[in-house]
Order: C-alpha cells, then sequence, then structure tokens
C-alpha cells in the first residue's frame, strides 16, 4: 500500500525548499551589483524582479510551512529534487526577461544547464549578451557545481541529521568534517581559494593576449568558473577557441581537471595528504580511461589527416576529450567539426569519455571514475578467483582515501547506477534519433546532456523539437542528482495522488 | 664544356623554379604583395560544413568584429560573425538563432582600422577581409581561421539603445515591497521562536 504524504511531511518538504530559494535568491545579488556598477540598469531591473520573485517564494514557502520536524531521507530527498526544480525555474527568470531566449522553456533549459554543470545553451546571440546576465550565467554553473544545497547549507543551515540527508540528496555522499555545514562551508573556502588565484592567473593571461583589463577580469572570472565547475560556459559564442592560445588552453585544462577531482581529495591534498593523489582509485582510473580515449581519438584524427602535423592534432585531441572527460564542455573547435571533420571513431572516442565521466563528489557528471574502478576491480576479483584455487581467499581492495574492500554491495551499488546512467545515454539518444537526427549525432549530444558534459555536434539549437528540449532537461536534471532524488520526487508526487 | 654544365644547371633551375611557381601554396603569394584573386565569398556556415572544399583558398568574407580586436604583437585577431545580427540595425534586437562567424589573423596595421566592437551596448564595426581560409591552421594550433592580407570597415558600429521599461520598474518595485514585507514577517516569527527556544 502507497501511505499518502501527511500535512506535516509537505510542511517540512516546504520549509526546507524555502530556504534553497532563498539563497538562490541571494546568489542573484552578484550579477545584480555587477549590472549597477556597469551601469546595465535594465539588466539590473531584472535581476531585481528575479531575486524580489526568489525571496517571495522562498519566505512565503518558509511562513505558510512552520514546523520544527527535521528532515527525514525521504523529505531530504524530494526537497533536493524539488528545491532544483523551482531553482530553475525561478532562475531562467533572468534569461527570459534579457530577451535574449526563444521561450520560457529555452530559459529553462539554460538555466537546468547551468545548475547542473552541463554547458549547453540555446541562448541566442550570446556576443551581444550583458555583462551582468553574463556573470548570471557563469554563477549558475559555479553554485551548481558545489551544489545549490551547499550554497544554502552553508548560509542558511544549521547543522542537523536532516541537513547531512539533504546533501547526500544532491548527490553528494563525503563527509569532509564531523559537521554537514562545516563540511558545506570547507567545500566553498576549497573553491573560492582556487577562484581568487585561477581567476586572476586567467585575467593576467586574457590581459597579455591583448584584453582590455575589464574584459580580461570578467573573462578571467567567467572561465574559471566554467572550468573549475566543469561547466562549460564562456562569455563568447567561439567558447575557449576566442583565445587562441596554448598556454591559455593549458591553464583551463589544469583547472578543469582540478574541479573534476573528488571534494575529499581536495581536502586531503589541501591537508598535507600529497600521495593521495596518485594512489586513489578515481584519479588511476580518470588517467587510464582518459589515456585511451585520447589514444583512440588522436589514432582516428591521423588516419583523416585533418591537422597539419602531430603536435597540433594531439593538442585538438587532447584538449576536446579531456574537456568531455571531465564532463567540460570547452572546446576549441567548433560544434560541427565533430560531425564533418571529426567522423565517427573520434566522436565515440568522445562520447565514451563523455559517458564515463569524473569524480563522484566533484562538480563532475556522468558515471564516474570511482564506479568504473570499483566495477573493474570487481571483474580482476572474478578472474582471479576462476584461475586459483577454490580454497584460496580472494580479497580485491580499491583506494579511496582508504582502502576500501570490493565486496558485494559494494558492486551491486555502483552497478546499479551505471546501469541507470547507461539506460538514461540510451533513451535520450533514442529520442534524438526519433526526433530525426543521425543515431551517432543524438548519441553524442545526449550522453553529453545526461552526462552534465555540455559539448555539442550541433544537434542543440534553438530551433530543436521542443519534446527534445524537454527530454535533455530532464536528462540533465537526473543526471546530475544520480537519479534517487528525482525518482523520489516522482513518488512523492505519485503517492499525493494514489497513496491513502 | 663547362658552359654546356653551367647551363644545364640553368635549365634545371628555371624548371624547378616554374614547378615551385605552379604548387607554391598561396599564403606565400600573400606574403610576396601579390595580387590575391578571390576565389569565392563563402559563408562562416559554408566554411564550417565544408572546410576542405575551401581549405587553403583566397576568399572574401565579412562580419560584425565582436568583443574585442586582441593585438598579438604585429599581427592581431579579431572575430568577425556572419549571422543574421550583423545585417541588423543597431536597434533591431530580435533574435535570429546563434551567432556564427569566423576567427581573423590579421596584421595589426590592418586590424587597428576595427573602432567598434560588438557586445551588449555596440553594433560593432561591419568588416569586409580578404584572406587565405585555413580549415586547420598550422600556424596557430589547428584553429579555424582565416589569414587576412585586406582589410576594410565597410560600415563603422553604432551604440545599441537599451531602455529601461517603466513596467518593469514599477514591477521591480512592486515585487520588492511584498519581499521585504515577507522577510520582515518571517524574522520577527523566526526571532520569536529562537527566544521562546
Amino acid at each position: 500500500m502507497i501511505i499518502q504524504p501527511r500535512r506535516d511531511d509537505h510542511l517540512v518538504i516546504g520549509k526546507y525548499t524555502g530556504k534553497v530559494i532563498v539563497g538562490v535568491g541571494l546568489l542573484m545579488a552578484v550579477p545584480l551589483a555587477l549590472s549597477l556598477v556597469l551601469g546595465e540598469w535594465s539588466v539590473a531591473l531584472d535581476f531585481v524582479i528575479s531575486s524580489a520573485a526568489c525571496f517571495i517564494c522562498g519566505f512565503g514557502l518558509q511562513l505558510l510551512c512552520r514546523t520544527e520536524r527535521d528532515l527525514g531521507w525521504g523529505h531530504a530527498l524530494v526537497v533536493a529534487a524539488g528545491s532544483w526544480l523551482i531553482a530553475t525555474l525561478l532562475g531562467a527568470l533572468p534569461h527570459s526577461l534579457s530577451g535574449h531566449e526563444g521561450s520560457y522553456l529555452d530559459a529553462v533549459f539554460d538555466v537546468m544547464s547551468g545548475y547542473t554543470t552541463t554547458g549547453l545553451y540555446l541562448i541566442q546571440d550570446l556576443d551581444h549578451v550583458s555583462n551582468g546576465l553574463n556573470m548570471w550565467r557563469h554563477l549558475l554553473t559555479y553554485a551548481g557545481g558545489q551544489g545549490i544545497i551547499v550554497v544554502a547549507l552553508t548560509f542558511l543551515f544549521r547543522g542537523s541529521p536532516g541537513a547531512y540527508r539533504l546533501y547526500v540528496g544532491e548527490g553528494k555522499d563525503e563527509r569532509l568534517l564531523p559537521n554537514v555545514v562545516q563540511t558545506a562551508r570547507a567545500i566553498w573556502i576549497v573553491s573560492l581559494g582556487y577562484l581568487a588565484v585561477g581567476g586572476l592567473v586567467l585575467a593576467a593571461m586574457g590581459w597579455a593576449l591583448g584584453q582590455t583589463p575589464l574584459r580580461a577580469f570578467l573573462h578571467g572570472v567567467w572561465v574559471f568558473m566554467g572550468a573549475w565547475s566543469t561547466g562549460g560556459f564562456a562569455p563568447q559564442s567561439y567558447n575557449t577557441m576566442w583565445f587562441h592560445s596554448l598556454a591559455y588552453e593549458l591553464v583551463t585544462v589544469a583547472i578543469f581537471v582540478a574541479g573534476s577531482f573528488n571534494f575529499a581529495l581536495h581536502w586531503a591534498v589541501w591537508s598535507g595528504n600529497r600521495k593521495e593523489l596518485r594512489r586513489n582509485l578515481e584519479t588511476v582510473s580518470f588517467a587510464v580511461t582518459l589515456s585511451l580515449t585520447v589514444l583512440v581519438a588522436t589514432v582516428a584524427l591521423s588516419r583523416l589527416g585533418i591537422y597539419p602535423d602531430a603536435v597540433n592534432l594531439f593538442r585538438k585531441a587532447f584538449y576536446q576529450l579531456a574537456s568531455g572527460h571531465t564532463t567540460t564542455g570547452f572546446s576549441t573547435i567548433y560544434s560541427r567539426a565533430f560531425v564533418v571533420q571529426w567522423g565517427p571513431l573520434a566522436m565515440l572516442a568522445t562520447t565514451v569519455a563523455m559517458a564515463i565521466g569524473a569524480s563522484a563528489c566533484s562538480t563532475a557528471g556522468g558515471i564516474k571514475g570511482m564506479r568504473v574502478g570499483v566495477i573493474t576491480a570487481g571483474f580482476v576479483a572474478d578472474i582471479r578467483r576462476m584461475i586459483s584455487p577454490e580454497s584460496a581467499l580472494i580479497r580485491q581492495r580499491v583506494h579511496h582515501l582508504r582502502d576500501i574492500l570490493v565486496d558485494s554491495p559494494l558492486l551491486r551499488s555502483a552497478l546499479t547506477v551505471t546501469v541507470a546512467y547507461l539506460t538514461l545515454y540510451g533513451l535520450v539518444a533514442i529520442v534524438g534519433a526519433a526526433c530525426g537526427y543521425d543515431f551517432l549525432q543524438a548519441a553524442f549530444e545526449g550522453v553529453s546532456a545526461a552526462s552534465n558534459t555540455g559539448l555539442s555536434c550541433g544537434v542543440t539549437a534553438p530551433a530543436m523539437p521542443v519534446v527534445l528540449k524537454v527530454v535533455y532537461t530532464l536528462a540533465m536534471w537526473l543526471g546530475r542528482l544520480e537519479f534517487m532524488s528525482v525518482l523520489a520526487l516522482a513518488g512523492y508526487a505519485y503517492a499525493m495522488v494514489r497513496g491513502r | 664544356m663547362m658552359r654546356r654544365r653551367v647551363l644545364r644547371v640553368l635549365r634545371c633551375a628555371l624548371l624547378a623554379a616554374t614547378l615551385a611557381g605552379l604548387v607554391w601554396p598561396a599564403p606565400v603569394l600573400a606574403a610576396t604583395g601579390a595580387t590575391l584573386a578571390s576565389l569565392g565569398s563563402p559563408s562562416s556556415g559554408d566554411l564550417v560544413e565544408h572546410p576542405a572544399q575551401w581549405d587553403g583558398k583566397v576568399i572574401d568574407f565579412q562580419g560584425e568584429a565582436v568583443g574585442e580586436v586582441m593585438r598579438r604583437g604585429d599581427s592581431a585577431w579579431l572575430h568577425l560573425n556572419d549571422d543574421a545580427y550583423s545585417r541588423k540595425a543597431a536597434d533591431d534586437i530580435a533574435l535570429a538563432g546563434y551567432n556564427a562567424g569566423q576567427a581573423v589573423w590579421a596584421p595589426s596595421e590592418l586590424a587597428a582600422q576595427v573602432k567598434i566592437c560588438g557586445d551588449y551596448s555596440h553594433r560593432g564595426d561591419l568588416v569586409h577581409v580578404v584572406g587565405i581560409f585555413h580549415a586547420a591552421c598550422p600556424e596557430h594550433g589547428g584553429d579555424m581561421d582565416i589569414h587576412a592580407v585586406k582589410l576594410e570597415v565597410v560600415l563603422p558600429g553604432s551604440p545599441i539603445a537599451r531602455a529601461v521599461s517603466g513596467v518593469r520598474a514599477a514591477a521591480a518595485a512592486a515585487l520588492s515591497l511584498v519581499a521585504a514585507g515577507l522577510w520582515l514577517l518571517w524574522r520577527r516569527r523566526h526571532r520569536a521562536r529562537g527566544r521562546a527556544a
């Protein structure tokens, strides 16, 4: 029997959703301030309207839903998925008011893409977008990368078991410090520390490459946000090709690779445990799968003879593949070049890299190196068992901060989520193909959306079918929250209607 | 005997020079200042969709300069968008799809003609270039680009008027008041609960 949620359940969910929405409204203060400083008055008004809408919704919910009850696991999952949905609907207001979106659905697509650090976009005439809106686009991906729940936990929550459940509901489970609020603050300290250094380095490079000081600074901050959050948004339609600089490419690679690492790994390194960097299962798994996919793409491209020499070939292959594997989505080639120049094999290698993704508990999406590593370790253990005497006790361990025994529950958990991702990739690709796109292109774009990567081969466009826009938006949401929260929200809605 | 050898060497040199002239790539012709005959005026879409067809050829390209001119020593990068927006009047901000364009590498003295680049506040200069298209430029890390040898500003850029809407200002004021009221109410209840606890 399905139990219908009670009034008290609605109240606790409403209260905590309200807190997260207030956090979104507070975030809008940053683009609002920039618009005012740069005299973009019309844009500033858009942010006043949007942030006021968030505060009305957020404080309104908290006033309506007064309860002292703490969040249970089910509530936390519903709040995590529900707040992402409402934050997306309200966060789309500045996009829609800017006049750069073809419809509100397009604006929602872009904001979901931002929060989920995907990087696909439907915004039109990007090269004439205001600085305020560009700040919002990049801030979305920066905040979304850490998690909008983490934003709210940092400023608006007191530590409680419910707060930890909410944190887990957003697809994270690493507790760096005993208290989850302290953990959320630690994530922000690490991220802001990197922002200060990385943003300034990119700004200095932009200036040296011929940008004006203000544009170099803003582009430095935005490109850092896009790279660190593995978001892939860039302020110009040319993406990172804009800079035409090997040095700039190398720095962005360093930032997005760092961003794709587990927060717990960053914390371990910050705490002095540098050995963890080369011992960790996720970094090892990432190094192996990145090398293999780059090798395949390089061989494919060298056979096609597109690039004039080996150095340029490797530079292009490595950048797109590293960007795809870390689910960043930065690109130094035109979207259509994947189809027109790269061909099926290199596209397939890129698709596989995007599908795997990077580390768990990071800003990245995809299946994750941890699961690939655990499944591989389980496979190796099975082979060892097959070739060993029956009496032999085979124990396979992996290292992630400590040695972990690869047992059945761990394997089952890794396989369940992996199968869920593969199913999602398949379904989204089928919908793309059903909409009339070539299957390989539909698979490339579908995997890109569902793994929160953002590389495009040209399928994503303002004129694409509405059904595909909706499916990609849902895929980004499901992929980012790793299914459980969204399924819990769907279950909650079903129980409201059908429960007793 | 000696004279015959010299003549043979001269004949070989002449033949080699003729052959070299036939296969000499266009960029070198451009560098020597010889006249370039454009082989067409492809759009950025044509260049991206059929790069091999235009690779190494001299083309005409026209578009709105966007962002900024990035000077790098004697040369500079500029980005020319030949999308629907580049053909619009400054006050026409209706949507017309994604931006589309090409990166252009031009001598600094030519690039200096570009005064206004397109951004939120400006429609950029409409720039016409003649240059060699590279599907994967060996000099620039395999980027797709045009090396311009001729550049002129066809139409100067202009500011884009961005009027503040009175309706939006009123909506912003009204919503802010409601939000402030709710915040005050929330804060009062929050404090009362804190005192009770």
